[in-house]
């Protein structure tokens, strides 16, 4: 009951993560990576308790009295669903309320989640791990909201997710081999969604049969896995991916703007200016003023534009210099104009 | 204001290989605005033996503005002249680049001695010698090489001064403003 509210409260809860990630994608996302990567470690000693437990017999200490009701139920479930959904839902829908008809996956994890909750889960979550590690992202958040006690389950879960993300889908197959008949349901519920929902309500015989058939279009609901999340994954998708690449792409362009730079500078830095003998920085070292290819420092321009103005290379006079130097400094990055600014703040 | 950054870096450059170019800088007191250069007169020439100074004012400009230059040592030479001392070049005039270093213009000074160019003449008579009897132009120069650029004569000519009885420091700073002259030290000298 509990973990199902968590599961229809996560749904919905995920359209607003969904805002919520725009907003705050940025604070927030290595925050959830890390903790995702926190807990999955702390859940995987539990993950290991629990695969045997789901693979074995149901009863499972571990498991809250919801869980482990719902576990014991799950082998009833798994000969005759209808009598597990049908308890469980009925109870589980005055409970689902909150977003009766926001999605079919609301309706569709809380039925599931009904019979069994964990197993609901990791059906949701293998099939998001076949997308990536977005999911991984949502869900943690969810866990974040609901409490982690309850959770639990989830977590096992969210670790298979991640898992599998980290470990080529290793673990994926665990979850897929403990939860075969369940990670089936739901996708093919989701598939049929507009129908399952009214399946859902009636009678869970009615889910037992898509089920399954599930098992043929299964393969493409995994393949599509995002179509029947599409109100959240896709925007939770995005933004992961987005974040995954921002940091990357803002690292590689510090990286590669910066090191150039710094190379470039580096070697010009022991070059010294011919009339000053100072140092030429990276704007000096950038500034040709006369096509004679003598290099000076803008601050000995300057002094030479306001005398004679002829270059002290060739001894012609600047008379386009001045305009071709404007041009570079117009044309040029906002970095040389700063640069220009700061030779004349720092020699003057 | 002088660059004295500049200038220290010059003389530290030009002194660091003295050895291999002969030329020398250095300051006549505490300022860094007046030196003294020493160049060598060239091997070939009339000046070839000589050790020829020069008297260095950098001005407020510099490098900007050309270092004022004029020898400090009597020189015939069509360039120079004979009188003053004073040097036409145009790299010290209106070719100065701020390019150019009190190395390169003494270098260049040095050049003009083995390369003098009666047709831009700073001294008008040295000039007329050297275009209408030049055996005469060079036993002038070479002489006053010998007499006034030479360790050797200078020496000499130290040695005359004070057996006259006149103190060795006073000749020597008398003979150096003289640029060597012999006489016009020994008129200085008696003059007290």
């Amino acid at each position: 009951m509990i973990t199902d509210s968590i599961t229809s409260a996560a749904a919905s809860i995920s359209k607003e993560f969904g805002k919520k990630k725009r907003t705050n994608r940025t604070a927030k996302l290595k925050q959830c990576k890390l903790d995702a990567r926190r807990e999955q470690w702390l859940s995987k000693v539990k993950n290991n308790g629990c695969r045997g437990e789901s693979e074995g017999i149901p009863e499972s200490s571990m498991h809250k009295r919801n869980e482990s009701n719902e576990s014991n139920r799950s082998l009833e479930n798994l000969e005759v669903r209808p009598r597990g959904g049908e308890n469980d839902g009925s109870v589980h829908h005055d409970s689902d309320s909150e977003s009766p008809a926001n999605s079919p996956t609301s309706h569709i994890s809380s039925i599931l989640g009904s019979t069994d909750s964990g197993t609901n889960y990791h059906a949701s979550s293998s099939s998001s791990s076949s997308s990536g590690g977005c999911c991984s992202g949502s869900i943690t958040e969810e866990e974040e909201e609901e409490g982690n006690d309850e959770c639990l389950d989830d977590w096992e879960a969210v670790a298979d997710a991640l898992a599998a993300v980290d470990k080529q889908k290793i673990p994926v197959q665990e979850g897929h081999v403990e939860q075969e008949s369940h990670v089936e349901q739901k996708p093919v519920v989701r598939s049929g969604s507009p129908g399952g929902i009214s399946k859902d309500t009636g009678l869970g015989i009615e889910i037992h049969k898509p089920e399954h058939v599930g098992m043929v279009p299964r393969a493409p609901a995994n393949g599509q896995a995002w179509r029947a999340d599409d109100a959240f994954r896709p925007q939770s998708l995005p933004n992961l991916s987005k974040q995954h690449s921002f940091p990357m792409n803002s690292d590689r362009h510090y990286g590669h703007g910066g090191v150039p730079w710094a190379r470039s500078s580096v070697a010009a830095i022991p070059i010294s200016c011919p009339i000053c003998y100072e140092d030429l920085d990276f704007t000096d070292s950038s500034f040709l003023p006369c096509s004679c290819g003598f290099r000076l420092c803008l601050f000995c321009h300057k002094r030479i534009l306001e005398e004679d103005g002829r270059c002290p290379g060739c001894r012609k006079p600047y008379d386009c210099d001045p305009v071709e130097a404007e041009a570079i400094v117009n044309g040029g990055s906002l970095t040389f104009r700063l640069g220009r600014s700061y030779s004349m703040i720092a020699r003057s | 204001m002088v660059d004295l950054g500049r200038v220290q870096k010059e003389l530290q450059e030009c002194n660091k290989n003295m050895d291999v170019s002969g030329i020398n800088v250095k300051p006549k007191g505490d300022s860094l605005t007046h030196l003294i250069g020493t160049i060598p007169g060239p091997m070939g020439t009339p000046y070839e033996g000589g050790i020829f100074q020069i008297d260095i004012v950098l001005p407020d400009g510099y490098p900007f503005e050309p270092p004022r230059m004029q020898f400090a040592t009597k020189v015939w030479h069509p360039n120079i002249s004979s009188q003053s001392g004073a040097i036409c070049l145009d790299i010290l005039k209106d070719q100065w680049s701020p390019a150019l270093t009190l190395k390169t213009a003494l270098l260049s000074v040095q050049a003009l001695l083995s390369a003098p160019q009666p047709d831009d003449p700073q001294d008008a008579v040295v000039a007329q010698q050297y275009l209408k009897d030049y055996q005469t132009y060079v036993g002038t120069a070479r002489y006053w090489t010998e007499n006034f650029a030479s360790s050797r004569g200078l020496e000499e000519k130290v040695q005359k001064l004070v057996e006259m009885g006149f103190p060795e420091a006073s000749v020597r700073s008398t003979l150096a403003a003289f640029g060597g002259d012999e006489n016009l030290a020994l008129e200085k000298l008696c003059c007290g």
